[in-house]
């Protein structure tokens, strides 16, 4: 049964689009910039700078997947950022204590954010765009608005910068992260419970899941993540500045938004990556082609290409015949799932697409 | 003879949906078109409403014009009007502003809205089919029956310019409660005396019987038959739907399992109340249907929550006699009670996921190996439940939206049996779905008695109720009122009978 088989579905356009889209800045920029484009450096460039971005992203995911939006990841990130400059100058602990620490207390405030939303029932959006202020508050306060520097261990500076054949730690980092969030959300219980809250939240806890405790962690989770990224980050630039955080949540979203049109449709892990880092060697191709100063290429482009990608995987389908493109779109998907020639919609349509021909009508009818 | 479809064919796939079909629909008549899922009644409702094409060597014509089947917007010009089953009303705007969604509102001067021409124009509308309603209240706060005259009210206000309409009702009873249905069917009569042509599409074969002219019945993509409503009769009309003759099954057997099941109660509740319900005392022994019947209002509605743990209650429910836990329904699935909820895509379904994922949620511990899901063994037990419960489906990792209502809800069936319940409450099981996967339904039901399950059946649905329960508790007015026991009189017209006289009793006293 080829159904059973997920490797077998051909690669199409659009669940595939950021592979496509990463080959042809390759292509393009290839031929434009070969000699400084395809080359090992700037591949260790794009992958060393993007690491701590794709892990801000990977924070984004966690609590995507149970339909919670946590906006506060940036400002996590570089709470970290300053609490791992400021505290050893004030506390004789041993550096990793103090990391340990900070990443435990991120945990904490993503609880406080999950306290918000599942008991004072605020939406997540409201509740995490709040506490976000409230962090960068925080950073304001200890940072007096100035740069925060340590002198950190050169071992330390030596995890944030190194790299083992050629492969820079932080990938490592960022790749052992994934691969732990890939098999909570894909392989456990836990996970699919996630998906489920994500999906129908009273459904959900009527089936027995405790839809609150899978929100609360999923926004712990995601604290400790952003976190994470705040301390290779650290391990990697050093110094606090007060610009960081929310210059990164925009490429963190931009990625999981894009990796969740990508392979399995719903938000998940390597779509993420796969998306963010076809992102990036775009944005690091037009650098290149349009000269160092041209700061204004990236948010340009990664706005750009965040809607085109998403904007593909929603059309796709829409061939012709007069009916609703995304209506189609659905069906063509359940199709792929099903195999062909299976009695199983019997002599009808495809049944899903009665309550898409429903939907489709409501939309023709209130426009 | 007004509206003509001559040999429409419909192929998707290689497959034959709709096979040479001819149908004929004349103004100031009411055709129902009835068969069960997969017969092609959608089909042909959505290539009337241009959202497939037919194949091509069909006939169609409108007053005797040739129409383009298969193109929306020749069939808004020759005045086909749809009412789907969902409807299609925004809840928490007002009934003036539903009725002028697609069509533009009087204006004055300044492009302003003329509330009051607006609200004139609608209230005329409704006049037409009986409605009383204030135009300016939310459509979430009227009944479902008044929620489906506002919908035909709307699809008919918008006239093209005619007089006459064709106007297509999608199983509009689907969702209403049984003492509404009786309104909806005299809006029918209105329609066809204002001489518009209806085509009514439903499941509920006594409706259909009720108020229609001439009935069409379709199998397997062909007419099976197209009558006049004075030629058949129930039963008769249930034979050409499936095809054969219709047998009802013995009970013998699980009424010595109830004989069995006396002594004490698997599932009882005690003082229970909350929602609508005052209050509640109810014992189901192992191996019995227990059915609960009542009017929208009664409380019906909300004993399933009110036991399951989907809404916070007062009072006590046990469980082999040990208490469990208000308000969690994972603590009352611990306890051994399992449920199948009313509507299913809002309370039960996960529409991400696929028909596997949907059915093991509830207990995922099954199948896991150092804290990791193990796909095989999980995937070979849905395999098991998708052959047992007879689910129609490519196989367990079809996304559940590709399975048509019935077997969705097999699914959601197989969720609740796989945890082993001690009491297993089913709130409207087979509502809207197809004749032949209710009747499997009820086959697992009965099974599930016969192994000694305690079952309590909550349904709107009283020839189910007779089919299946051994007593039927009448709930009226958030209290048990009668309680009918099996027997010759436990028929879908006394459990009727018995709901409608609990409201009438305290009128009449």
């Amino acid at each position: 049964m080829a159904n059973r088989l997920r490797t077998l579905r051909l690669p199409g356009l659009s669940n595939f689009s950021a592979i496509y889209l990463w080959a042809v800045f390759m292509v393009l920029f290839g031929y434009l910039q070969g000699h400084l484009f395809l080359t090992v450096s700037t591949a260790q460039l794009v992958f060393s700078q993007g690491a701590v971005t794709a892990v801000l992203a990977l924070a984004f995911l966690a609590p995507l997947t149970t339909d919670t939006f946590d906006l506060a990841i940036g400002e996590v990130m570089s709470l970290t950022i300053v609490l791992l400059n400021y505290l050893p100058q004030k506390l004789a602990l041993p550096f990793p204590v103090i990391v340990l620490g900070v990443v435990l207390f991120s945990g904490a405030v993503g609880a406080v954010s999950g306290f918000i939303v599942v008991k004072l029932k605020v939406n997540s959006l409201i509740a995490t765009l709040g506490m976000s202020e409230v962090l960068s508050a925080l950073q304001l306060y200890l940072s007096q608005n100035h740069q925060v520097s340590y002198t950190f261990s050169s071992s330390f500076v030596k995890a944030g910068n190194g790299d083992l054949f050629g492969v820079p730690y932080l990938d490592l980092y960022l790749l052992v992260i994934a691969a732990g969030l890939w098999f909570v959300l894909e392989q456990t219980p836990v996970g699919r419970r996630m998906f489920a809250v994500g999906g129908n939240r009273d459904a959900a806890r009527l089936a027995g899941i405790s839809t609150d405790r899978v929100v609360w962690g999923s926004l712990i989770a995601s604290g400790v993540i952003a976190s994470l990224a705040g301390v290779m980050y650290t391990a990697q630039v050093g110094a606090y500045t007060s610009d960081i955080g929310q210059g990164y949540l925009f490429p963190a979203l931009a990625a999981v938004f894009f990796g969740a049109s990508q392979l399995s449709q719903r938000p998940n892990v390597w779509g993420t990556l796969i998306a963010f880092f076809a992102l990036a060697f775009g944005i690091q191709g037009l650098t290149l082609q349009f000269g160092a100063g041209t700061f204004w290429v990236s948010p340009l482009f990664q706005g750009a290409a965040l809607i085109v990608a998403v904007a593909v995987a929603s059309t796709r389908g829409a061939v012709g015949r007069g009916g609703d493109g995304r209506a189609v779109r659905r069906v063509l998907r359940r199709r792929r799932d099903a195999s062909p020639g299976d009695g199983a919609s019997g002599g009808d349509a495809p049944p899903a697409a009665e309550a898409d021909a429903e939907r489709a009508k409501v939309a023709a009818r209130a426009t | 003879m007004t509206l003509n479809l001559r040999a429409v064919s419909k192929t998707f796939g290689g497959q034959r949906a709709l096979d040479g079909v001819d149908v004929d629909l004349a103004y100031g008549e009411v055709r129902a078109l009835v068969g069960q899922n997969g017969s092609g009644k959608s089909t042909l409702i959505k290539l009337l409403a241009g959202y497939h094409r037919p194949d091509p060597g069909c006939v169609a014509e409108i007053d005797g014009r040739p129409f383009d089947l298969g193109n929306a917007t020749a069939a808004r010009a020759a005045g086909l009007r749809f009412v789907h089953q969902d409807l299609a009303l925004i809840l928490s705007m007002s009934v003036l502003d539903n009725m002028m969604l697609g069509r533009d509102y009087p204006r004055r001067r300044g492009g302003r809205i003329a509330w009051r021409a607006a609200r004139r124009e609608v209230s005329r509308q409704l006049e037409a089919l009986h409605v009383d309603v204030d135009p300016l209240v939310a459509v979430g706060a009227l009944s479902m029956a008044e929620r489906t005259l506002v919908a035909i009210g709307r699809a008919l206000a918008d006239t093209a310019g005619k007089e006459r309409l064709f106007i297509v009702l999608d199983e509009p009873t689907a969702a209403l409660p049984k003492d509404e249905v009786g309104r909806l069917l005299a809006a029918i009569g209105d329609l066809r005396r204002q001489g518009h042509g209806v085509l009514l599409v439903s499941h509920h074969l006594d409706e259909v019987l009720d108020v229609a002219d001439t009935v069409t019945v379709l199998r397997d993509g062909r007419i099976e038959a197209s009558v006049p409503r004075r030629e058949v009769d129930h039963d008769r009309l249930t034979e050409l739907i499936v095809g054969r003759p219709v047998v009802q099954p013995s009970l013998a057997e699980r009424a010595a399992a109830v004989a069995r099941g006396s002594g004490r109660p698997a599932l009882s509740v005690e003082g229970l109340s909350g929602g609508r319900l005052a209050t509640l005392d109810l014992d189901v022994h192992p191996g019995e249907i227990v059915g609960v019947a009542g009017i929208t209002g009664s409380g019906r509605e909300s004993l399933a929550p009110l036991i399951t743990g989907g809404l916070p209650r007062n009072g006590v429910v046990l469980v082999d006699g040990q208490p469990v836990a208000p308000g969690r329904p994972r603590a009352a699935l611990a306890a051994g009670i399992a449920a199948i909820p009313g509507e299913r895509a809002r309370y039960g379904l996960f529409q991400n996921l696929n028909v596997r994922h949907n059915l093991t949620i509830s207990r995922l511990g099954r199948h896991r190996r150092w804290s990791r899901i193990e796909v095989r063994p999980e995937r070979a037990e849905v395999e098991e439940w998708i052959e047992r419960l007879g689910i129609v489906t490519p196989g367990p990792e079809a996304p559940i939206t590709s399975l048509s209502g019935g077997n969705q809800q097999k699914v959601l069936v197989g969720r609740a049996l796989r945890m082993e319940p001690t009491a297993l409450v089913l709130d409207d099981p087979t509502q809207g779905i197809d004749i032949g996967a209710r009747a499997q339904i009820h086959d697992v039901i009965e099974r599930c008695a016969a192994d000694g399950m305690a079952v309590l059946l909550i349904s709107t649905d009283s020839s189910e109720l007779a089919r299946l329960a051994d007593r039927v508790v009448i709930l009226a007015d958030g209290r048990a009122g009668a309680t009918l026991l099996r027997g010759p009189d436990l028929t879908d017209t006394s459990i009727d009978a018995a709901q409608l006289q609990s409201v009438a009793s305290p009128i009449a006293s």
